[in-house]
């Protein structure tokens, strides 16, 4: 059995071959500074290393990550670099070549803290995020120094799990707020890792005084809005960027108690990496000042709902707000 | 701690195997699953893939139709199954949630080795057995019933334990559906990052295997009307 699989998406060869060409053009145009590929000439001022060479970007599948992955893409691509990217279905498959065969990955604030404190301190570590940002980021700056992983700015564009129910259900029972379910019995449609987490099952048990079921449908997947469609579950999870509710009667439900964690958008690049090439700071950390949840909702919706691609859609926001 | 060490934990804390969703329940679930799709399986395959091999005509058409359901990945077909409107994603008794989609891809995935070894089984009984028996007067039914069909159990059997083993072990795909069984805490462990879970879990389904694979073949050399001792010639 198959537990997960590991895609690998690549830009056309022509699309390639033109980055090659770009990588060897901006190769001349700063050839005077000499070895700057080797990168290990950290003795020297490398604040003035120049793009070129390769990168290679990892990040999760899912639409959300695949579209944010090809922004990085494009930006990089853009600074001269030739860009390899792996999309894989989970973060640990990637987190293991991370830093090493992997320089740059899009992250999550919260998300990365968590995965790295269990993979540092062990699968009982339980979570050092919080609501907060910048708590969330003091948390797990030794984790992020021991990896040899440094966080550039961080976006206010935050991708937080959320909790939807049909409109039905919310007008027949007056619900607009997850504490209006309070002390209810219900089944919950949701990615398998909901149980024991304080942002799924622990927050909305403990927190909220629900008493959910989990039915392991999957995060936002065509299962979990159906079975709440259905009424098979009451309680369905999906992101605070979901453009796609409103078209299936779906409403979510506000977090007025706050149990999600900090998941602001945020490029997690190898130390080493970036010592050497400084100059992929600026686009990434302009691109993260440019997103807010409202733009990437619906750039997402794209890709979701009318199934463009997310090269063309980064593409067009890339162009739009002026970072290409 | 290493994986191996807190898989060991995993498996000698009582509350892994005794809590609501854990291994025992589990492992009652999947073994339900499995013995069900195994007789059902045997039901439909059996009784058709002998009297064909006993009238030693059709069998190509049987083996053929059935070996589609080989090329088939169960799970895809699994998958077709829970959207289709009918049996979708409906509970099923103690089979839980999307039971009857999983037994019935188990079912068809267990008819090949059960078809081709029943049919097989009968038609290689030797000519010269067949004609003894018909040199005796025996009707049809007789030979088949006295000679032919004994001295094919032990290749039909050996289909059924294939059955067995393989179903078993497929069975925890269900999980892909949020269905019943083992493959449920597999997953649950790896989408949680608890990998001491998901390699302990696998370890019981692989153990249990071990078990069924072994009990099987007792019950098959049990049955055996020829004994090990008088074929070897010892």
């Amino acid at each position: 059995m198959r537990i997960s699989r590991s895609p690998l998406r690549r830009g056309s060869l022509v699309r390639r071959g033109a980055v090659a060409a770009l990588a060897t053009s901006a190769l001349l145009l700063s050839g005077c500074a000499g070895d700057d590929l080797a990168g290990d000439d950290s003795s020297g001022d490398s604040s003035e290393a120049s793009g070129g060479g390769e990168v290679t970007i990892a990040s999760q599948s899912f639409d959300e990550a695949a579209l944010v992955t090809a922004m990085y893409q494009l930006l990089l691509e853009d600074a001269g670099y030739t860009v390899e990217v792996n999309l894989v279905d989970s973060r640990p498959a990637y987190l293991s070549q991370f830093p090493g065969s992997v320089d740059v990955v899009p992250e999550y604030a919260a998300g990365l803290a968590d995965q790295l404190n269990t993979e540092i301190n062990g699968e009982d570590a339980g979570q050092i995020s919080t609501s907060d940002l910048d708590e969330t980021l003091d948390a797990m700056a030794p984790l992020l120094e021991e990896k040899g992983i440094t966080l550039l700015d961080a976006s206010e564009a935050a991708s937080q799990n959320a909790y939807f129910v049909t409109q039905d259900y919310a007008d027949e029972n007056d619900v607009t707020a997850l504490s209006d379910l309070e002390g209810e019995t219900i089944t919950l449609a949701a990615a398998p890792d909901c149980t024991g987490r304080d942002d799924c099952l622990a927050g909305l048990t403990d927190v909220y005084g629900i008493d959910a079921t989990l039915l392991p449908l999957g995060y936002a997947s065509p299962q979990t809005y159906q079975a709440v469609i259905d009424g098979e579950a009451q309680l369905g999870q999906t992101g605070t960027l979901d453009g796609t509710l409103a078209d299936q009667g779906l409403v979510l439900l506000d977090d007025d108690r706050g149990i999600q964690p900090a998941q602001n958008l945020v490029p997690a690049v190898s130390t080493e990496f970036l010592d050497a090439h400084e100059d992929v700071t600026e686009p990434l950390e302009e691109l993260m000042a440019s997103l807010d949840n409202e733009t990437l909702g619906q750039l997402i919706a794209r890709v979701s709902v009318d199934r463009e691609a997310v090269e063309d859609v980064a593409q067009d926001y890339l162009t739009e707000a002026g970072l290409l | 701690m290493d994986l191996l060490s807190l898989t060991w934990d995993y498996l000698t804390t009582a509350d892994s195997w005794t809590a609501p969703g854990g291994i025992l329940e589990r492992l009652v679930e999947q073994l339900l699953l499995t013995v069900t799709a195994l007789v059902v399986a045997c039901a439909l395959a059996l009784p058709a893939a002998l009297w064909l091999g006993h009238l030693g005509r059709g069998g190509f058409l049987a083996i053929n139709v059935s070996n589609v359901g080989r090329a088939v990945p169960t799970f895809a077909l699994l998958a077709l199954l829970v959207t289709a409107p009918w049996p979708g994603v409906s509970s099923f008794g103690p089979y839980g949630r999307a039971g009857l989609a999983t037994l019935i891809a188990l079912v068809l995935f267990a008819l090949p080795p059960l078809i081709t070894n029943a049919y097989t089984a009968v038609r290689e009984v030797p000519a010269d057995v067949r004609e003894a028996a018909d040199g005796m007067g025996m009707s049809g039914w007789q030979r088949f019933r006295r000679v032919e069909l004994p001295l094919a159990l032990p290749l039909v059997l050996s289909g059924v334990r294939l059955a067995l083993v393989q179903i078993w072990a497929t069975a925890t795909i269900a999980a892909l559906v949020a269905g019943p069984g083992m493959g449920r805490i597999v997953v649950d462990g790896f989408a949680r990052d608890l990998y001491s879970q998901g390699v302990g879990a696998a370890l019981v389904v692989a153990l249990a295997a071990l078990v069924l694979e072994v009990t099987a073949a007792l019950v098959q050399r049990w049955a055996d009307p020829v004994p090990r001792e008088a074929r070897t010639g010892g």
